[in-house]
């Protein structure tokens, strides 16, 4: 190993808030259980990249008794969905998750409440999982497909249903700045692990251990990929990335100018799931969007302090911004260098 | 008119077409084709998705002139597979969760087949060597490495097929389970249609005029030979708008067209809409303005002392203060050991989602004017068109198609106005792409911001009192800059229970390019001048920094910095797990690195080093450091 190559190491945490700040936040979604054991979807949801269809096929589909792969998720149209507002703030999960689950527990209490009375039992005795409908404590079972179709052709009954979910906010207090911004909040906190050569001031992030509270994973591999790129783009923030603007013109108006995180600079990402429901809502489950790369920045500057003793506070901490503090570093002997 | 005479193979097929002669492979593939699974990012070859084979070799098609590729053979992403019938490789891209927007995936999954092609064994550190031409803004690229060392695998016989469906399927609940994304196959055959992929009959195509100014009055727009251009149907300004002309998404300070002045370099002036972009463009091309600078604002420092107004009627360039005060920080530092202040900064970050802003916008039959984009909020933004073109709320109808990566990039509207102006004065659909460099000057940025910090402790290392004010960059237009000062000042002192806070956020406008809403909202800003001080605090009391944050975290129970009580806090389960998962060694940051024994573990990746690849012996073997 070269001598001019330190590592080091570095932590920092971070919280957050979820779904819409210091305001009240809602969320509509229609459920229908369809032909076929199937299960339509109707929200104000379009694909972002979070994962968010998936999500809600595995919410409705636990919630309907349905197989996911079987969940039809309607367009995001604001004449032909209901309002589910923005796709942001961390809100997706928890605002329209839970406004699916309640709007599929509706759904399903219909088809339930027929099949209490198709098999003469009570209603609560009924369960429904991937596919299959039956009731506890009896032999009476069969495929929900099945079932649909009894439910619609001998009852004349479709089993749908619309429901909302609010969240609880309040505004914040002009002068003091006090109240009740979210209902549920997550917390996290990660470790980098960096190499830094101080003969050309380049810092590699080589290792990345992420710990983070969502709630409830609901697919814990969405939850790894949220963590793992947020990591990215805050490497982007702390090592490299730079609008830069001399009068009002911009000076990286392109990628060839705007250096972005390629496959090379990024760490091995180690991520740990912790689990506090939000006592809240139905599904327990907060979010991981936003939270995922607060600490990543500071935990990365952490980790230079420690790898060269010099403290980058202004980011981001570019070869020549650490070669800079190196020398006055070892002008002055100062450790505290912008 | 098409004069370019092209014979060729395109996955498979004998193709022979007439085209334009200025035409790119990529516009060739997209336009004449539909083959629309080929992306365009950039345009400048620098990010990859638009990558095919040509004669078996991977290139970028924004690179290759159209008449170039006469003769050849090429593959596109359409060619590899479909969402019925995968390629081993778009198989193991569902299976590990590679997709997330989707945007960069058809390029990687060409980059990856290119890989594994040249070399079957390719070892972890020779696939991030081969596909670091392309760039993903979303997944931090792991479950890409994970998918193609699974398909290699699956390839080399050394793992089943079957890996491709495997997941721990749980027997009572659905919840927890790592279900496949549903959205996968359409994204890695590149068959989901974004925004940009559409046509409609009788679609044109905008291009827009932007300000080359950041400050500066207009005194006459000279339209009178863009007019005569052939081919234009449609030219809008601000004079077109029919209501009330202001769109934001907190302050609505923004108009559809540039009115009386400009506020940046990049800002929309005038938008065309004609038969074809180039015809578009050179409309753009033909219109004059005239101008009168105005002095102008830069530094946020500046714009506080109002010599410069940017926006005359609000009678400040102030967009928004939010203070938060609790307790007496005066007193408490008076009790406290250890006083430290400090100062941090942060830049403005461009959100560089793969997708350039694009949309398309039509009246329907029923006098419904439609937009669809991929929009992050269309709840609000039917709200502001419907206002700005004076229509009942029901006759406007916004859709959200896919979004290829937003991070609150796309929360603006900022064209949207421009497309449904056109739309309503031609009557005929209108469809607009931005190139990445429009995209990248137009569009808001994370705020930069800079901190001062003062932060007073015990010895134990309790944190008495906190003094935190930032003062953020908004640019030309109110865009998110409220909502960011409010989360930077609620969460900006962490998740610790700290009884005296004196909190300020600011932001202002500026002539710079706007700020806005991205991934993490202020409180990226805040709390990391926060976790540096935490840092800078432990060495000088000499202790381990998990040891001085689990002091101070929140525990049930406590109020937030906003006086709310917390039914439930986390922190301190999060540390301790992350204390065991990093196997960290405890001790106070004072620069330690270089004895520390927890370094070097297997959960690093290797360090490139310089040289280091082409010393590599191509057999998977690693360089020595």
């Amino acid at each position: 190993m070269s001598l001019t190559k330190k590592r080091g190491r570095g932590v920092a945490a971070a919280w957050y808030g979820i779904a819409r700040t210091a305001a009240m936040d809602q969320a509509g979604a229609w459920a229908e259980i369809d032909d076929g054991g199937s299960a339509k979807i109707s929200t104000g949801v379009t694909e972002i990249g979070e994962g968010i269809l998936t999500v809600l096929a595995q919410v409705a589909a636990d919630e309907l008794g349905v197989k996911p792969e079987n969940v039809m998720i309607g367009e995001n149209d604001t004449s032909r969905s209901p309002e589910a507002a923005h796709a942001g703030a961390t809100r997706q999960t928890y605002m329209i998750g839970n406004a699916v689950a309640l709007a599929c527990r509706g759904a399903r209490q219909k088809l339930f409440d027929v099949m209490a009375k198709e098999w003469k039992v009570e209603a609560n005795t009924i369960k429904a999982h991937n596919g299959e409908i039956w009731s506890e404590g009896t032999n009476y079972k069969m495929e929900m497909s099945e079932a649909i179709h009894i439910c619609k052709k001998k009852y004349g009954v479709i089993p749908v249903a619309g429901e909302n979910y609010t969240s609880h906010h309040t505004g914040l207090d002009p002068v003091d700045g006090s109240g009740r911004p979210w209902q549920a909040y997550v917390f996290g906190g990660q470790v980098a692990e960096v190499e830094v050569d101080t003969a050309t001031g380049e810092v590699q992030l080589l290792g990345i251990w992420a710990c983070h509270d969502v709630g409830k994973a609901i697919n814990p591999k969405g939850v790894e990929g949220q963590i793992e790129g947020g990591v990215v783009q805050a490497v982007g923030q702390a090592l490299m990335e730079n609008y830069e603007l001399d009068k009002g013109r911009t000076k990286s108006g392109s990628f060839a100018k705007y250096i972005l995180p390629t496959s090379l600079d990024v760490p091995k990402v180690t991520s740990k799931i912790v689990e506090d429901p939000d006592p809240l809502s139905p599904l327990g489950a907060k979010g991981i969007g936003e939270p995922a790369m607060v600490p990543t920045s500071p935990a990365i500057m952490n980790a230079i302090y420690d790898a060269i003793g010099v403290r980058i506070k202004s980011l981001p901490a570019t070869p020549e911004k650490i070669l800079n503090a190196l020398k006055e570093k070892k002008q002055n002997g100062s450790r505290n260098i912008n | 008119m098409p004069n370019l005479e092209l014979k060729l193979t395109i996955n498979g097929r004998k193709i022979k077409k007439t085209t334009f002669s200025h035409y790119r492979l990529l516009d060739f593939l997209r336009e004449d084709l539909d083959l629309t699974g080929t992306k365009e990012g950039c345009g400048a070859g620098e990010c990859g998705t638009c990558s095919v084979f040509i004669n078996g070799k991977l290139v970028k098609s924004c690179l290759v002139p159209a008449a170039k590729a006469d003769g050849a053979k090429i593959e596109t992403v359409e060619g590899l597979g479909n969402p019925e019938q995968m390629s081993h490789i778009q198989k193991a891209f569902c299976a590990t969760g590679a997709s997330q927007c989707g945007f960069c995936i058809p390029g990687m999954v060409m980059a990856a087949t290119s890989t594994l092609r040249n070399n079957p064994k390719a070892n972890l550190e020779q696939i991030k060597e081969e596909m670091g031409g392309n760039i993903c803004r979303c997944t931090g690229y792991q479950k890409i490495f994970d998918a193609v060392e699974m398909a290699r695998d699956v390839i080399n016989k050394e793992k089943s097929e079957k890996v491709f469906d495997e997941y721990e399927k749980p027997k009572n609940s659905f919840i927890g389970a790592n279900v496949k994304r549903i959205d996968a196959p359409s994204k890695v055959t590149g068959r989901l249609k974004y925004a940009a992929d559409m046509k409609l009959p009788n679609m044109l195509h905008m291009q827009v005029l932007r300000s080359d100014r950041p400050h500066a009055k207009i005194l006459n727009i000279d339209l009178t030979k863009a007019k005569k251009i052939d081919g234009v149907r449609g030219i809008v300004t601000c004079d077109d708008v029919p209501g009330i002309d202001n769109f934001g998404v907190f302050i609505e300070d923004q108009p559809v067209l540039a009115k009386d002045k400009v506020r940046y370099v990049g800002e929309a002036i005038v938008a065309v809409a004609a038969d074809t972009v180039e015809q578009a463009r050179d409309a753009i091309n033909a219109i004059k303005i005239k101008y009168k600078d105005l002095p102008a604002i830069y530094d946020p420092e500046e714009a506080l002392k109002e010599k410069i107004l940017i926006h005359e009627h609000y009678k400040t360039n102030l967009v928004k203060h939010i203070p938060i005060r609790k307790g007496n920080t005066e007193e408490a530092f008076k009790k406290a050991d250890l006083i430290i202040e400090d100062e941090f900064s942060t830049q403005p970050v461009e959100h560089a989602y793969l997708e350039p802003m694009a949309g398309v916008s039509y009246v329907d039959q029923d006098g419904v004017l439609t937009i669809v984009s991929p929009s992050q909020n269309i709840t609000h933004h039917r709200h502001m068109m419907a206002k700005i073109m004076n229509l009942p709320i029901h006759k406007v109808r916004f859709i959200m198609s896919p979004v290829g990566g937003g991070f609150g990039g796309k929360e603006d509207m900022i064209y949207q106005g421009m497309l449904a102006l056109l739309a309503t004065k031609t009557r005929q659909p209108i469809k607009y792409v931005m190139t990445r460099e429009e995209d990248i000057v137009s569009t808001a940025k994370r705020h930069p911001s800079r901190t001062k910090y003062k932060m007073g402790l015990t010895k134990e290392g309790k944190i008495l009192a906190v003094e935190i004010s930032m003062l953020a960059d908004g640019g030309a237009y109110g865009c998110s800059t409220e909502g960011v000062m409010r989360k930077a000042a609620i969460l900006g002192a962490g998740p610790y229970n700290i009884e005296n806070l004196k909190m300020d956020t600011r932001g202002v406008y500026t002539n710079n390019t706007p700020s806005g809403a991205f991934r993490s909202f202020g409180a990226l800003q805040t709390e990391f001048a926060t976790e540096s001080m935490l840092d800078i605090a432990a060495e000088k009391l000499q202790m381990d920094p998990f040891e001085i944050r689990r002091i101070n975290a929140f525990v049930k129970g406590n109020l937030t910095h906003t006086k709310q009580e917390l039914n439930s806090a986390s922190i301190n389960t999060v540390l301790n797990e992350l204390e065991k998962l990093s196997n960290w060694e405890k001790g106070p940051p004072q620069s330690r690195g270089q004895i520390r024994k927890d370094t070097f573990s297997k959960d690093n990746r290797d360090a490139c080093e310089l040289g280091a690849r082409l010393k590599s012996n191509g057999n998977g073997k690693r360089v020595n450091r």
